[in-house]
C-alpha cells in the first residue's frame, strides 16, 4: 500500500513542487496550508511522514510539531521541516520541539527524496 | 504600537544633580549602576568622563553636571550611573550618565506636568519637557534624547560661557 | 519553481563572473588548455541549467558557445581575437538574459541576434580552414582518466560506533534506516550490541537500548558517512575512525580477527583493531604504497575545494572567536594568580590554540584584493578601446587582504579613479609618442601594508594634473582669491571639492565633477584617507590609506599612571628604558637611542597627565611612515591579544584612540592608533613656537 506524506506550507509553489515530486515517486500526498489546516488530517488517518515549513500564518511549524508530538498516535511519526541555511536558531528550536530532520531550501527534487529516504522506506 | 504606549507611560525616575531635582522617563533608563572604575579617554570634550566596562561592553560615560554647567562631580557613596538608551539619528545608542543620587520612580499624570517656563530658568526650554511639583520640590523633566545627542557643551540659554575647545581636528 | 530559479540565478551569476575572469586570463595566455576547459565547462553548466529552470534563451545561446569551445579544447580551433571579443560581449549579454526585466528589451533581443550571428560566423570560418591534428590535447585528457580509475579502486575502511540516545525514537527517527543508508555506501558489516537492554520487567518499549559497531568499506569520503547521521547528531554518539586506505572487508585475516575480538569481549573497540590493521598494512609492498600515494596526489590536485559560507555564519564565528580570546585572557590571568603550574601550562596551551583559531577565522573573513581585479581589468580593457587609447593594467601586492565589507565599499571609488585615469590621465597614442612616451600607457595598482594600515595606490604615467590649471579653476569658482598662493597640498586638496573638475571635455565617462568628493566621502566612511599626487606630463598617483579593522589585534600593553594602553604590535619596533630627565624639558624632543637621534613624544604630557616623578620610564619606538618615533610610557607590561571594542558615537571625533579592550580583570585599556596619534602630536608640536608646557 502506498505511503502517505502530509506537506504543510503556506507557499503554493512549494506545495506544488513537493506534491508533484512525491506523487512521481509513488507516494500519496496530503496538503495543508498552515499548521491549523494540517491538524485536520491528524484525526487518526494513517500518515507516514510530515513535511512542514516553519514560518506560516495562523499556526507556525514549531507549534505544529509540538502539537503533533502530543498526540498518542503520531508521537513517533517522522517529521521533516523546511529551513533556509541561515536559520540556525530556528533549526534548534524545531529539533527541540521534536522534529526528526530537515531539508534546506532551495532544494532540487533529488535532495527532497534523499532526505525522505532517511526517515521512511 | 509601542510609540503610543510609550507616550502614555507616566513613570519617571527622579535624580539629583547638585541641589536640583530632575526626572527622566523610565523608558530611557536601562539600568542604574553604582559608581565604578572609569577609564578616561584623552583629548575628549570635558563632559566625557571616560568609558566603563558594562558586562563586557564599553560604555561611554557623560558627566551630566558638566553638561548642566555645574562644577565637576565630587563622588559620594550616592553617586550613580544611569545607563540610558538614547536615540541618535534613528539609531539606539547606549550611554552612561553620572548623577549625584537617584531618588525613586514616580508616577506622574499628564495633568500634573506644566510646560517649562520660557523665562526665569537657566536652561534652554527645548531640553526640558516639563516641570512637575512633587511634594515641596519642583522637578524638571528632561528630554534625554536631545540632551545626550547634542554636541553642545552646555545647556544654558545663552552660551556666555566659552565652551572648552572641541577636540582633535 | 521560483526557488529553483532563484538558486539557478545565483549559481549562474557566479559562473558568469568566473567566466569573465577566465576569458581575461585567456586573452593573455591563449594556448592555456586549462582555461579553455574551464570556459567550456561553464558554458556546459549554463546550457544545462538554463534549460532546466526556464532560461531557454541562455540555454540556446550557450549551446553555440559550448560548441565553439569544444572545438577549441579539441585543438580544432584557435582562440582568436574575434572569438574573445564575442565571448566577452556574451558575458554581459548573459547577465542581461538572467534578468527578467532585461530579457524582453529590444536592445537585448538585438544583441542576442548580433552575437549569435557573430559566433556563427566564427564557426563557419573555422570550417573553411583545414583541421589541425589533435596532438597535445590527447595527453592532457589522458591523465585524468588514470587518476579517476585509481580513485575508483580506492576504498577505505572505516569503523563507526553508532550509539543512539535512549530517547531517539521520540523525534521519529528509525536507526535502522540510517544503517540502511550506511549499507548503501559500500560493503558493510554492522554488529548490533544488546548489552544495554535492561531486564524484561524494566524495558521501556519506546526507548532505544541498542547500539552498533559498523565496519564500512567505501570509496566515498568520510563526509558521506557523517551525512547519513546529519539529522541525529545531537541525539546520539558517533565515533568514526579510518582503519585503512584499503578494503579490509575483503581481507580474510581482518574478518577472522573481527570474529575473534567479537567472541572475546562484546565490544570490539578500536584499539586492538588499529594495532592489528597497522601490522596488516605494513606487510604491503613499498611499491604498491608509492603508487597509491601518487594516485591520491593527482586526484587531490584536480579538485580545488571551496565552499560558500553565509556572512551571518562568519559574523557569528568572529564574535565567538573574540569572546574566546577575551575569556582566554581571563583564564591566563587567573592561572597566574593561582600560581598553579599545571593550570598555567594549560592556559598557555589554550592561548596557543585560540591564537591559531583566531588566525584562521580571520583568514576566512579577510579577502585578498585580487578579487576586485577582474572588474578593473575589464574596465581598463573596454574603456581604453572606447576611448581609442592603449593602456594596460598591472597590479602588485594583490594578495594584500582586507575585510570583505571594506572591499565592497572600495570597488566604486577605485572604479571611478580608474575611469579618471583613462579618461583624463592617459593620453592617446599619438600624443604619447610625441612626448617621447611609449604608445601604451600603464596604470599600476599597488597594495601593501604599512603599520596598522593598508595602502592602495593607483598610478598612471599620463598627463598629470596641471597645478596652474587648478589654481585658475579655483579662482574662477571663487574658492581662492587671485593673489592667493596656496601650497601644493592645498591645491591638490581642492580637487576633492564637489563639482571641481579641471577637465575641459566632460565626457560621458567622468569629469562630470561628481567624482572625487564622493570618493573621498566613501573612503572616509570606512575610516580611510585619500591623497593625490601629480606631476604634469609624468602622471598622477592616488593613494588610499585604510585602517585594518581587524577586531582582534596583537598589541603591546603599556601603562601610564593608572591607565592601560595598547599599541599595535605591528607598529612596534623596539623598546628602550629611558631616564626621566632626558624626557622632559627638551626643546627639540629628540633622544639618542642606539646611537641614533630619534624624535619622541612624552605621552604623559600629550595626554595632559602630570609628570612622573619616578626616574625610570620606557620608550616604545614605533614605525611611522618611513621614520622611527618614540613614545614614552611609564611601563611596558607585555604582549596582549586585544579584542577591539569600539568607543561608540560619543567618541566619534576621537582619532588618537581607535578603540578599547577589556583586560582579564575587567579593566579597560585604550588602544592607540599610533599613526594618527603621531600625526596629531606633530601638528601640535609644530604649531607651538615655544616648547609645550608639560604640567
Amino acid at each position: 500500500m502506498a505511503k502517505t506524506i502530509l506537506i504543510v506550507d503556506d507557499s503554493e509553489s512549494i506545495r506544488e513542487v513537493v506534491s508533484f515530486t512525491l506523487e512521481n515517486e509513488g507516494y500519496k500526498v496530503l496538503v495543508g496550508v498552515d499548521g491549523k489546516d494540517a491538524l485536520k488530517f491528524l484525526d487518526g488517518t494513517e500518515i507516514d511522514l510530515i513535511i512542514t515549513d516553519l514560518h506560516m500564518p495562523v499556526m507556525d511549524g514549531i507549534v505544529l510539531i509540538k502539537e503533533i508530538r502530543k498526540m498518542e498516535k503520531y508521537q513517533r511519526i517522522p517529521i521533516l521541516f523546511l529551513t533556509t541555511e541561515s536559520q540556525a536558531a530556528k533549526k534548534m528550536e524545531a529539533k527541540e520541539a521534536g522534529a526528526t530532520g530537515w531539508i534546506i531550501k532551495p532544494f532540487v527534487p533529488a535532495k527532497l527524496i534523499a532526505a525522505i529516504n532517511k526517515v521512511i522506506r | 504600537m509601542n510609540n503610543e504606549v510609550k507616550s502614555k507611560i507616566n513613570s519617571y525616575l527622579t535624580f539629583k544633580l547638585s541641589s536640583e531635582y530632575f526626572a527622566a522617563n523610565v523608558s530611557k533608563v536601562l539600568n542604574i549602576l553604582e559608581m565604578t572604575k572609569v577609564t578616561k579617554v584623552p583629548k575628549a570634550p570635558a563632559y566625557m568622563k571616560g568609558v566603563i566596562n558594562l558586562r563586557g561592553s564599553v560604555l561611554p560615560l557623560v558627566d551630566t553636571r558638566i553638561k548642566f554647567d555645574m562644577p565637576e562631580t565630587e563622588y559620594t557613596t550616592n553617586t550613580c550611573i544611569l545607563v540610558l538608551d538614547i536615540i541618535i539619528n534613528n539609531e539606539s545608542v547606549h550611554v552612561g550618565a553620572l548623577v549625584d543620587s537617584v531618588q525613586e520612580v514616580i508616577e506622574l499624570d499628564d495633568v500634573n506636568i506644566q510646560p517649562p517656563p520660557t523665562i526665569g530658568t537657566r536652561y534652554r526650554s527645548d531640553f526640558i519637557e516639563g516641570i512637575a511639583k512633587v511634594g515641596e520640590e519642583f522637578i524638571m523633566i528632561l528630554n534625554m534624547d536631545l540632551i545626550f545627542s547634542t554636541d553642545e557643551l552646555n545647556l544654558l540659554k545663552e552660551s556666555f560661557v566659552e565652551g572648552q575647545e572641541e577636540n582633535v581636528k | 519553481m521560483d526557488n529553483f530559479r532563484k538558486k539557478f540565478i545565483e549559481e549562474a551569476t557566479e559562473h558568469i563572473s568566473e567566466l569573465e575572469k577566465a576569458l581575461l586570463e585567456l586573452e593573455r595566455d591563449p594556448e592555456n588548455k586549462e582555461i579553455v576547459e574551464k570556459v567550456f565547462r561553464i558554458m556546459h553548466s549554463l546550457k544545462g541549467g538554463g534549460a532546466m529552470f526556464g532560461f531557454e534563451k541562455i540555454s540556446e545561446f550557450t549551446h553555440n558557445l559550448e560548441n565553439v569551445y569544444d572545438l577549441v579544447r579539441n585543438g580544432q580551433m584557435h582562440v582568436s581575437k574575434d572569438l574573445l571579443d564575442a565571448t566577452l560581449a556574451s558575458v554581459d549579454h548573459l547577465t542581461n538574459l538572467l534578468d527578467d526585466d532585461k530579457v524582453t528589451l529590444q536592445s537585448t533581443v538585438d544583441k542576442h541576434k548580433e552575437l549569435t550571428n557573430k559566433i556563427g560566423e566564427i564557426i563557419a570560418l573555422r570550417q573553411a580552414i583545414s583541421v589541425e591534428s589533435i596532438k597535445k590535447s590527447k595527453e592532457s585528457t589522458e591523465v585524468s582518466p588514470t587518476a579517476k580509475s585509481a580513485k575508483e579502486d580506492k576504498s577505505s575502511t572505516y569503523y563507526i560506533l553508532f550509539q543512539p540516545n535512549e530517547t531517539i525514537f521520540d523525534n521519529g527517527t528509525n536507526p535502522l534506516y540510517l544503517l540502511d543508508e550506511i549499507y548503501g555506501l559500500g560493503s558493510c558489516m554492522a554488529i548490533p550490541h544488546v548489552t544495554k537492554i535492561p531486564d524484561y520487567s524494566e524495558i521501556e518499549p519506546t526507548r532505544c537500548y541498542t547500539y552498533w559497531e559498523i565496519f564500512l568499506a567505501t570509496s566515498n569520503d568520510v563526509n558521506s558517512i557523517t551525512d547519513v547521521f546529519i539529522f541525529v547528531e545531537d541525539e546520539c554518539t558517533i565515533d568514526i575512525h579510518k582503519l585503512s586506505d584499503t578494503n579490509l572487508l575483503s581481507n580474510k585475516q581482518f574478518l577472522d580477527k573481527l570474529e575473534e575480538l567479537h567472541k572475546e569481549s562484546k565490544d570490539i573497540g578500536i584499539n586492538d583493531l588499529q594495532a592489528f590493521v597497522s601490522k596488516l598494512v605494513s606487510s604491503k609492498t613499498l611499491k604498491e604504497k608509492k603508487a597509491e600515494e601518487r594516485a591520491v596526489a593527482t586526484s587531490k590536485e584536480n579538485s580545488i575545494s571551496s565552499i560558500r559560507v553565509s556572512s551571518e555564519k562568519l559574523d557569528t564565528l568572529m564574535n565567538l572567536v573574540s569572546e574566546l580570546v577575551t575569556t582566554q585572557a581571563r583564564l591566563s590571568l587567573y592561572a597566574e594568580k593561582a600560581s598553579n603550574t599545571e593550570l598555567i601550562a594549560i592556559a598557555e596551551n589554550v592561548q596557543k590554540l585560540s591564537r591559531q583559531l583566531r588566525d584562521i577565522a580571520f583568514s576566512i573573513v579577510l579577502i585578498p584584493i585580487e578579487n576586485l581585479l577582474t572588474r578593473f581589468q575589464r574596465l581598463v580593457r573596454d574603456l581604453s578601446q572606447d576611448l581609442k587609447k592603449e593602456a594596460s593594467f598591472i597590479a602588485e601586492g594583490t594578495d594584500t587582504e582586507l575585510d570583505k565589507t571594506i572591499i565592497e565599499n572600495l570597488t566604486d571609488p577605485l572604479l571611478h579613479i580608474l575611469r579618471n585615469s583613462l579618461d583624463h590621465g592617459i593620453e592617446d597614442p599619438i600624443t604619447r609618442m610625441k612626448l617621447g612616451k611609449p604608445r601604451h600607457g600603464t596604470i599600476l595598482l599597488k597594495a601593501f601594508y604599512s603599520g596598522a594600515n593598508v595602502h592602495i595606490q593607483i598610478s598612471d604615467d599620463g598627463a598629470g594634473i596641471d597645478q596652474e590649471k587648478i589654481r585658475q579653476k579655483a579662482i574662477s569658482k571663487g574658492l581662492i582669491t587671485a593673489d592667493a598662493t596656496p601650497s601644493h597640498k592645498e591645491l591638490m586638496d581642492l580637487l576633492f571639492l564637489p563639482g571641481f573638475s579641471t577637465a575641459t571635455n566632460i565626457t560621458d565617462v567622468s569629469g562630470r565633477g561628481v567624482g572625487m568628493d564622493v570618493v573621498r566621502r566613501k573612503i572616509a566612511d570606512i575610516r580611510g584617507e585619500v591623497e593625490i599626487e601629480s606631476k604634469v606630463n609624468q602622471g598622477t598617483t592616488i593613494t588610499i590609506k585604510l585602517p585594518l579593522t581587524l577586531s582582534i589585534i596583537d598589541g603591546l600593553l603599556v601603562k601610564i599612571k593608572d591607565t592601560f594602553y595598547v599599541l599595535p604590535l605591528t607598529s612596534v619596533d623596539k623598546i628602550y628604558a629611558a631616564d626621566h630627565s632626558k624626557l622632559v624639558n627638551t626643546f627639540n624632543n629628540l633622544i639618542v637611542l642606539d646611537g641614533q637621534q630619534i624624535p619622541f613624544f612624552y605621552l604623559r604630557g600629550e595626554f595632559d597627565i602630570e609628570e612622573n616623578k619616578g626616574k625610570n620610564e620606557q620608550i616604545v619606538v614605533v614605525r611611522y611612515e618611513d621614520k622611527r618615533i618614540g613614545l614614552a610610557v611609564d611601563t611596558v607590561i607585555g604582549e596582549y591579544q586585544a579584542v577591539l571594542k569600539p568607543l561608540g558615537k560619543y567618541y566619534k571625533n576621537q582619532e588618537i584612540i581607535s578603540g578599547a579592550t577589556i583586560l582579564g580583570d575587567g579593566t579597560i585599556a585604550l588602544v592607540i592608533d599610533t599613526n594618527k596619534a603621531i600625526k596629531y602630536f606633530s601638528l601640535q608640536f609644530s604649531q607651538n613656537v615655544t616648547p609645550e608646557d608639560k604640567k
